[in-house]
């Protein structure tokens, strides 16, 4: 309950994490009932299934975005697209925030041989070029499930936040405060997570964020290139499909727009969250009275 | 209470780029033991990279030192069964010297005094606790209900330096190892914060380790002084004796760097950076062992 009142007075601190997290918010929601809505608008069959209705029609009031070159609903098919970019950045994000966080608090808290083995290692993935490799793994991942496709492109992008996490617990672990628990018989993994962790949050956030769009818009390129794996229709797909069959020239703007101002938002949106958090989370910055 | 700390032959060194071996010496062969009766005031005074703090950490059992050992009522710290080492804890406390650093911005104050109640099991129920708390506050001279439930930045240095030492004041340790604990805070707030000092040594009879590279301070607390240069021990005494007849010329360099407070007497020899050095150079009594002072 204390969390919970806590959120939400950092939330009303900060319009731009408001703004953000709202954007965000709705952008979520979309896809979580992106079946409804897609059952709505097909109104009792399957407004994506090939020729479900005649191609290329124009936007408006039977189909609010028009329809592509298999007469597929575009509406439905952003929602569907959108709920699988955002499962992909979820799920990428979750792992490779994941994956640098442990990595980030073992090498920068141990220290020693363990750090210079992690930091040697993550030194290595950060210099791979990733894209290419991204191609070359697509090319052999055919109808893969969108759990396989965010592995594949978290094992890409966990280094970026591992390290910054790193270089941020090596400067607090030798903070007096440190110390202080330390003498208090606090243990190295109590400390860990009671004394550094939290201060670490916003820069956790910021990773998390980041890696999901790593993740999000890798997929769009390999999509919008044409090489994206086969079995997941995400916005970059769309965007493929709307460049490669000469969308704009039809009269099909939608196709082509929608997905794009839509990855757009949720960029900004989610670069508000990191601008926001860093706001907030700088005690510097909070009010002098506190509550 | 097993109630003496002794260092014996301790060193510390550290890597270091750009030095001839690769290595600098902090510390270098430090013994002295301190006795937890009769509480005393032993301060440590020495310049800024003389190995003070490094001592402390030591001590506190925050750095392994490279050779030598610290030993607690005769035992080395670093080996201590279980109990000896929970002993240990609750018996060597410290104050440290940046009253900024020592709260974690991201909890309310009150989180470092319920984390020792809790640690050290000092109170089995909350109202308890809270009690203890309260006391512990006002015996340094705060009001509890100005600082309980603010975060630090909301707190004075001073009155985060207490809340440090009312911290002490509930785990009652033998010793307190106070780590330049008054260097930033002004004058009126320092002579409050050592005359808590002085308190708690005569009514809870602690000794105090008081790391400083003020002499003014030292004298304020009387006690016994030691002096430390380049990581070596080179003078210890009873205050009035060190500081009227030093014996080691660095300790007669840092009596002379004290300004007087007479608008007559301006300060207008000048130390020449070389001298420090000089000092060494032209003392080979700095370079041989400095006899372990005994209590």
């Amino acid at each position: 309950m204390r969390i919970l009142t806590a959120v939400l007075r950092t939330i009303r601190n900060s319009r731009r994490l408001a703004a953000g997290l709202i954007i965000l918010g709705v952008m979520v929601l979309l896809a979580l009932f992106s079946p409804v809505i897609v059952n709505a608008i097909g109104g009792g069959k399957d407004p994506i299934e090939v020729a479900a209705y005649e191609k290329w029609l124009v936007p408006g009031p039977g189909h609010l975005l028009g329809t592509d070159q298999f007469g597929r609903d575009v509406f439905a098919m952003v929602m569907k697209a959108l709920s699988v970019s955002l499962q992909i950045g979820a799920i990428a994000g979750i792992i490779s925030t994941v994956a640098g966080v442990i990595v980030a608090f073992v090498a920068g808290y141990k220290g020693g041989w363990i750090d210079g083995i992690l930091s040697t290692f993550t030194g290595i993935l950060l210099v791979i070029p990733t894209f290419p490799l991204l191609i070359a793994l697509s090319a052999y991942a055919k109808n893969v499930s969108l759990f396989q496709v965010g592995v594949m492109i978290s094992i890409f992008s966990w280094p970026f936040a591992a390290k910054t996490i790193r270089s941020q617990v090596l400067s607090l672990r030798t903070r007096p405060y440190v110390d202080l628990a330390r003498v208090s018989k606090a243990r190295d993994l109590e400390i860990i997570v009671t004394e550094l962790l939290p201060n670490l949050l916003p820069f956790i956030g910021v990773g998390f964020a980041s890696s999901a769009l790593g993740a999000i818009f890798g997929l769009v390129g390999l999509e919008v290139i044409g090489l994206g794996p086969g079995g997941v229709v995400d916005l970059g797909q769309i965007i493929y499909n709307a460049i490669t069959t000469g969308a704009l020239t039809l009269g099909a703007w939608p196709m082509f727009v929608v997905p794009i101002v839509l990855l757009t938002l949720l960029f900004a949106a989610l670069n508000m969250v990191n601008i926001g958090l860093e706001e907030v989370y700088n005690p510097r910055l909070r009010g002098v009275a506190g509550e | 209470m097993k109630s003496e700390l002794e260092l014996r032959g301790v060193q510390q060194r550290f890597h270091a780029r750009g030095v001839a071996d690769g290595y600098i010496t902090a510390v270098d062969d430090v013994s002295f033991s301190l006795a937890a009766s009769p509480p005393q005031i032993v301060s440590l005074v020495g310049q800024s990279g003389s190995g003070k703090s490094t001592i402390a950490r030591n001590v506190l059992g925050l750095q392994k030192p490279t050779a030598g050992s610290v030993l607690y009522g005769g035992k080395d710290i670093f080996k201590l069964s279980r109990a000896e080492y929970d002993e240990y804890r609750r018996d060597v406390q410290p104050v440290f010297q940046d009253p900024y650093a020592i709260f974690n911005p991201f909890y309310r104050v009150d989180r470092v005094l319920w984390k020792a109640l809790k640690k050290f099991k000092l109170a089995d129920t909350r109202a308890k606790g809270l009690e203890l708390i309260e006391e512990s506050l006002r015996a340094v001279r705060l009001e509890p209900e100005n600082v309980l439930g603010r975060y630090p930045h909301q707190l004075s240095g001073g009155q985060r330096q207490r809340i440090m030492l009312a911290r002490v004041h509930m785990l009652r340790p033998s010793f307190i190892i106070a780590d330049e604990p008054v260097s930033m805070l002004d004058a009126q707030v320092r002579k409050h914060f050592l005359d808590i000092l002085l308190d708690f040594q005569t009514k809870h009879g602690m000794t105090t380790l008081f790391i400083t590279h003020d002499l003014s301070t030292v004298y304020y607390l009387g006690g016994e002084v030691m002096v430390i240069t380049k990581g070596q021990i080179v003078e210890r005494g009873p205050v009035s004796t060190v500081m009227h007849e030093p014996s080691h010329p660095y300790t007669k360099l840092l009596l002379d760097s004290i300004p007087q407070p007479d608008p007559d007497q301006r300060w207008t020899s000048r130390i020449a950076v070389d001298e420090l050095e000089r000092v060494d150079d032209a003392n080979p009594a700095a370079d041989t062992k400095p006899e372990a002072p005994i209590l």
